[in-house]
């Protein structure tokens, strides 16, 4: 037996499963086949009605899509953000179902300031100090106390509702001031300000989240905790950036929302469904299959343009919520499948 | 040994770390040469973690001290640790997996363009693939993603995100445990590499062969102290193992006093589609039978099999003497047969649930009465196993999540052990267990046979099958290739039969020869 304990023997017996590994052949990229299938879809689909819709494709109606998308583009941009801090897990990572409701109270902060007389300037900054508030308090909620997203927003998200009730006693109110006025109307060459917006604003987004050195720190934090905090990030503040992030997003919406339908409405609530399907829909659009928000902003336009062409193609839109719903399944399930073929 | 101060690029010594009234470390010494690859070995428990952490500066020790690069340093922070030069390969390897290799290299010190705070991707991409290539010869885009790269790619970004921040001293734990054989020797010649250009390397292995083909000098620690300090090249594993252990290599096995019974389970013509075919073998009561081949060589799927995970083509089972289907893995259990698997996190534990509530969870059947757990009977059951096993755990409700790797193979063992089955199919038992807990169970899978159970062990640890088992069958590309005796065999007889280089040498040369007497068995 003793002279079997010579080194070059153990070491081949250690390690005789791994001779001939069978690695099975190295992944090519899939991400690479989704985004490529997932734009595609959008092309046929786009294709389908310019062909099926006259007018579809005129610059009014691509400047109406924008115009329409501008609010839930907005919002999608803040899930996204969370999403990308939290990590994708569906159930423990980063979601912030607080989003929508938070619109509605930042709009019926901004609807009763405006109402009462406050200068804009006032107005402006309470009603984004009330989205940051918000979001303040979702990265309390999950980071100093430690409770799941899922839950802590949702929570949040009933005290905005509550807040939103008490404030507006249930119903519209009507706005308006020099500033809802150009958001509400056109910019240069006829295009609708919030056109402008939503295209201003994913651009600031995206530069900051996918060019530059936070942004890369969000997406650590966010895929591999432990790999973050080796890299010597402070794991807790980016995650906590991130709500408060989502916050203001929510707060910017509304100023949008209040723009659009000249004063604050109810029901922002309904909103939070299909924030949660661009989100996770976004993911389809990158090679990484990770949100981004160019990713978002694309699935974003997507719907806008699904809706647009159901409506000008006179199907009914009560159909929306079943494809919606749909979609989330697929970009889901695609994430998952992904997922595990990493493992 | 004649070394002097200046020699010294590490040292800490007497180090002292409690735990709660729990010594982790009494009074420990390491002591690392400039330019060395010094190996630190001990079983899990010893302290090598704690010793490590509290290099990293994540423990404080309660007295000792620590001298890094001349520096005598009280209260090390992990900022301080790195400013120093020490920097550490963890055994998971902690990279994002949606990353660019340039992006993981660099990330938290990214490169901007000119002074603006934007990501320069096409810098980190550039100067990424550089490293690489200079350091390693390894042509890798910068631009590839993390989870395209194999374990040993990965682990080299790894490496290379530490030479990034120019140390001076690696410490490298547990970097093999996810590696295979190929990838294992790249690793080495890398870490050889650096120690050509001066870097010093401190190496945390449970492969002891690993450390004495790598190692310069080894700190072998026993009990939270340094037992010894050996240089493998004059010295064998065979020390540093009853160093380690305090007791001689051949106490590892128990004494085989078995006496062969009925057999319990014979094979004929067992054959599964693309897997293995025309598998005849007989296993006996009271026999631990040895079964190893290659990946692909179809030997798990046997085993997978034997427990209905794998549907056969064609051939009999007889279990007892009886024509037996196994179909799935209830039918299995209800035969009498106990699997444990080899990845015991994804199959064989419920790593939130309880040390009680694993221990017992294929058995439960026995603790019910008029549809209720008898608690009490459960308790002292569960209590009986930990003690036989030597589990280590705080209490039977600690979550098994808690307990070290071994003990949670040896919960395993105690699962299937609680149910007192008749064949044991024990998938790679003691992959990444400590000696001291390959030992435990090697102890309790020959107190299975001796109780008349027979045991069939996958593995690919030679010795181990070598030491314990009563026949050793080698598989080779979906056929039984070889049949041994462990008393007039060596580990070099198995390794020819499994890659297929012989078929046969003196003793196994007759893999043909010896397979026709199995048969008539």
């Amino acid at each position: 037996m003793a002279s079997d304990l010579t080194v070059p023997d153990d070491a081949a017996a250690t390690k005789l499963s791994a001779v001939i590994s069978s690695r099975i052949g190295a992944w090519f990229n899939v991400g690479f086949f989704i985004r490529a299938g997932s734009l595609l879809g959008f092309v046929l689909v786009i294709a389908y009605f310019a062909v099926a819709a006259p007018g579809f494709l005129s610059v009014g109606n691509i400047t109406n899509v924008l115009e329409q998308s501008a609010i839930l583009g907005v919002l999608s941009f803040g899930m996204t953000i969370v999403m990308i801090a939290g990590g994708s897990n569906v159930i423990t990572g980063g979601i912030d179902l607080s989003i929508a409701n938070n619109l509605g109270l930042s709009a019926a902060v901004y609807a009763v300031l405006l109402k009462t007389g406050q200068p804009e300037g006032v107005a402006l900054s309470l009603t984004i100090l009330t989205g940051l508030g918000v979001g303040l308090l979702n990265a309390i909620a999950v980071v100093a106390i430690g409770i799941l997203p899922l839950i802590a927003t949702l929570t949040v998200m009933n005290i905005c509702a509550g807040f939103e009730l008490v404030i507006t006693q249930n119903t519209v109110l009507q706005a308006s001031s020099p500033l809802l006025a150009v958001l509400a109307g056109d910019g240069p060459f006829g295009i609708a300000t919030l056109a402008y917006v939503l295209l201003f604003v994913a651009l600031i987004l995206i530069v900051v989240i996918e060019y530059t050195p936070f942004g890369l720190r969000l997406y650590a934090v966010g895929g591999f905790r432990e790999a973050a905090l080796a890299a010597g990030l402070s794991v807790q503040r980016y995650i906590a950036i991130s709500y408060i992030l989502s916050g203001l997003c929510g707060s910017l919406g509304a100023v949008l929302s209040v723009a659009l339908l000249s004063g604050s409405s109810t029901g922002s609530g309904d909103m939070l469904l299909s924030v949660v399907v661009t989100a996770l829909l976004g993911v389809v659009f990158s090679r990484r299959v990770v949100p981004t928000i160019s990713g978002s902003l694309l699935s974003v336009l997507f719907i806008g343009f699904l809706i647009n062409g159901f409506q000008l193609t006179n199907i009914s839109s009560y159909w929306v919520n079943g494809v919606e719903g749909l979609l989330i399944l697929f970009a889901v399930a695609t994430t998952s499948l992904v997922k595990r073929g990493d493992s | 040994m004649a070394t002097t101060k200046s020699d010294l690029v590490l040292t800490m010594h007497g180090i002292v770390k409690t735990f709660g009234g729990i010594r982790a470390l009494n009074g420990a010494n390491l002591e690392v040469k400039a330019g060395n690859i010094h190996g630190l070995v001990g079983q899990n428990g010893a302290g090598k973690s704690t010793l490590i952490k509290i290099l990293a500066g994540i423990h404080r020790p309660d007295t000792g001290r620590v001298s890094i690069r001349g520096w005598h340093c009280e209260h090390l922070t992990p900022r301080q640790v790195e400013h120093l030069g020490v920097h550490f390969i963890h055994q998971d390897r902690l990279l994002v997996s949606t990353f660019t290799v340039g992006e993981a290299m660099f990330l938290g010190a990214e490169p901007g363009i000119g002074p603006l705070p934007f990501l320069n991707r096409r810098e980190m991409a550039k100067q990424a693939t550089a490293i690489l290539r200079d350091n390693f010869d390894v042509r890798l885009p910068g631009n590839a993603l993390i989870n395209e790269l194999t374990p040993a790619e990965r682990q080299i970004v790894q490496i290379s995100r530490a030479l990034l921040r120019d140390p001076a001293i690696l410490v490298f734990d547990e970097p093999t445990a996810a590696l295979v054989r190929q990838e294992v020797d790249r690793l080495f010649e890398i870490i050889r590499r650096l120690q050509a250009k001066g870097l010093t390397t401190v190496y945390i292995s449970h492969y002891l062969s690993e450390i004495e083909s790598l190692c310069d000098q080894v700190t072998v620690l026993r009990n939270g102290v340094d037992v010894g300090h050996i240089s493998p090249k004059s010295s064998s594993a065979t020390e540093i193992v009853s160093l380690m252990l305090n007791r001689d290599i051949d106490e590892m096995f128990p004494k085989k006093t078995t006496s062969i019974g009925e057999p319990v389970l014979r094979l004929t013509n067992l054959s599964a589609r693309g897997a293995f075919s025309e598998i005849s073998l007989t296993l006996h009561r009271g026999e631990i039978l040895g079964l190893t081949g290659l990946v692909g060589s179809g030997a798990k799927e046997l085993i997978q099999t034997l427990f209905g995970l794998v549907r056969p083509q064609s051939g009999v089972i007889d279990i007892d003497s009886e024509r037996t289907k196994v179909s799935s893995p209830p039918s299995a259990v209800s035969k009498k047969l106990a699997l444990v698997p080899e990845d015991r996190r994804a199959h064989g534990v419920a790593l939130e649930m309880s040390v009680r509530e694993n221990v017992t969870l294929a058995s439960l059947g026995r603790f019910v009465r008029f549809g209720f757990l008898q608690l009490d009977r459960e308790k002292a059951t569960v209590n009986d196993l930990i003690g036989k096993l030597s589990i280590r755990t705080a209490s039977q409700a600690s979550a098994v999540r808690d307990l070290s790797g071994g003990n949670q193979q040896k919960v395993v063992l105690a699962k299937w052990l609680s149910r007192q089955s008749a064949i044991y199919l024990l998938d790679e038992p003691t992959v990444g267990v400590d000696v001291g807990a390959k030992v435990e169970i090697y102890r309790l899978i020959r107190e299975l046979a001796e109780q008349g159970a027979g045991v069939l062990l996958l593995s690919s640890d030679l010795l181990e099958l070598l030491g314990i088992t009563d026949r050793i069958l080698v598989m080779y590309r979906g056929r039984l290739a070889g049949h041994f005796d462990p008393a007039n065999s060596t580990s070099a007889d198995l390794l020819s039969c499994a890659t297929g280089t012989s078929n046969g040498g003196p003793h196994g040369s007759a893999c043909a020869e010896s397979l026709a007497r199995q048969a008539t068995n």
